[in-house]
């Protein structure tokens, strides 16, 4: 069966340490104002007496009905059979769209080379069958990446054990329709 | 709230000069179906601004890609993916631009053939297209409410009939030298500014009603980052005086012609320009999503 990849992030596992966008921008020598992954903050000013913290990792959700596949003039951006959504670098003309098109704010202009960029579940990593940088790095294992369509992948092991237990499964804006595959579980 | 900045001045200068340009037109050929010798110098005078505006409106959209000028060979995959906005507008862009070539070529004694009434309809069709997919551009994007509305396109292709009738009006006057009084066109021009301030003012009630992130972007014109710039050059300078202006004119409590004439439709040029300008500044993407932790 063709694959599918995606990822979960095991949310409350997250401590802010941020190795993630360290080993990503290592691995893809992202530029100095940017970041491919990024984790957001949280706080939770209801419970005042004793105030918390969350943590939310975020990037591409590689999403099924991507609006920045959709306005791509030049097709540089598509959705490739495995699922993930890829730029590729000789196609793309730099005319920024994709990068107001995409509802997660999860890509930027690289004035390095030109062109638009974001996360690609690092390609060439998946195509070899590693995991992509940041879930390797993640000290707290927050991230989980796999093939969706594989029963015994640790990404379906992960999201059917979730379901079974009912826990609190999520994924970004879906009223937009956007189908994002980026999943966040709360254990 | 995070406002969007893929997108910024160079993109709000091709939007505008793409709107002056085929707003000339459409003016032009209009009165041109309606009494070509009695508009002759306005149909010069916006032959002259039509197609050269859009040609330079489509320069700075060639300086704002981050390889168009590096690799132009980059530029025929503009044509390449049928579901994209950029697609429509770059076939809307070179249909027009071919048009108004020949048309102004008329226009100004350089060829004999005009293409008559056919030519004139394609360039009202192409001219509104190009005039109002500026804005389309901008409203299918759903990731920022505040351009995802469909007043925009409407709003535009009025604002880029009123700023062309106001460049054309310009070149008439200084390089043509020509004080026709063109009676319908003014009043035109002030009927088209008046309804450009009410659809802007409807504009942003419904904004102000709308999601969050919506009225985050109203309200960053209305009072936020952006409110001098939306109150002194949109709102008064480029509607209000020369709406009033135009109205004291054509009740003929006022001569407006050369130096005035030139200021007005300056002020509405500027108007145009700060319309788009602060309408992409103002954008703001859908909210962050910390609060789905909770
Ligand atoms: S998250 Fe944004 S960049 Fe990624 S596939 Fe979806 S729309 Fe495209
Ligand atoms: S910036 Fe590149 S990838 Fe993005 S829409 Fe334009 S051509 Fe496509």
């Amino acid at each position: 069966m063709q694959k599918k990849f995606g990822m979960a992030y095991i949310v409350d596992r997250c401590v802010d340490c941020k190795a993630c966008m360290v080993a990503c921008k290592a691995e893809w020598d992202v530029p100095e104002d940017h970041f491919r992954t990024h984790i957001h903050t949280g706080i939770k000013p209801e419970k005042r007496e004793k105030p918390s913290m969350d943590f939310l990792p975020h990037q591409c959700n590689h999403c099924d009905v991507a609006p920045c596949v959709t306005v791509c003039p030049t097709k540089a951006s598509h959705k490739r059979e495995d699922g993930i959504v890829f730029v590729t670098r000789s196609k793309c003309v730099g005319c920024k769209y994709c990068i107001a098109s995409c509802p997660y704010d999860a890509r930027f202009f690289n004035h390095d080379i030109g062109v638009a960029e974001k996360c690609t579940f690092c390609l060439p990593r998946a195509l070899e069958g590693k995991e992509p940088a940041c879930a390797t790095t993640c000290p707290g294992n927050v991230r989980v990446f796999g093939d969706l369509n594989d029963p015994e992948s640790e990404i379906s092991v992960l999201l059917k054990d979730a379901a079974e237990k009912r826990l609190n499964v999520w994924k970004l804006r879906t009223d937009l329709g956007t189908e994002p595959n980026i999943f966040y579980v709360k254990k | 709230m995070e406002f969007q900045e893929a997108f910024e001045w160079y993109v709000a200068a091709y939007l505008f000069l793409a709107g002056v340009g085929a707003g000339a037109i459409v003016a032009a050929a209009l009165a041109d179906m309606y009494d070509r010798e009695k508009y002759l110098s306005f149909i010069k005078a916006a032959s002259v601004i039509g197609m050269p505006l859009v040609s330079i409106g489509i320069g700075f959209l060639y300086i704002d890609l981050g390889q168009g000028f590096w690799k132009p060979w980059l530029l025929i995959l503009l044509f390449a993916n049928p579901t994209s906005a950029i697609t429509w507008g770059t076939a809307i862009l070179t249909l027009f631009t071919l048009f108004s070539l020949v048309y102004g070529a008329y226009n100004l004694g350089f060829i004999k053939f005009s293409g008559g009434n056919t030519m004139r309809w394609l360039l009202i069709i192409t001219g509104v297209l190009t005039a109002g997919y500026t804005a389309v551009l901008l409203g299918v994007l759903k990731a920022i409410p505040f351009w995802h509305q469909t007043a925009l396109p409407i709003l535009f292709i009025i604002s880029a009939t009123s700023t062309g009738i106001s460049g054309a009006m310009l070149v008439k006057e200084v390089f043509f030298k020509n004080h026709d009084h063109l009676g319908k066109i003014e009043s035109t021009h002030m009927y088209l500014l008046i309804l450009e301030i009410f659809l802007l003012a409807g504009m942003f009630l419904i904004a102000l009603q709308g999601v969050p992130e919506m009225k985050y972007s109203a309200m960053s014109l209305l009072t936020g980052k952006f409110a001098l710039e939306f109150w002194l050059f949109l709102v008064f300078g480029g509607l209000l005086i020369p709406a009033v202006a135009f109205a004291l004119a054509e009740g003929g409590k006022m001569k407006i012609s050369g130096g005035k004439l030139v200021l007005f439709e300056v002020l509405v040029l500027v108007g145009g320009y700060f319309l788009r300008h602060l309408i992409i500044h103002a954008g703001v993407y859908t909210q962050k999503f910390t609060e789905y932790l909770h």
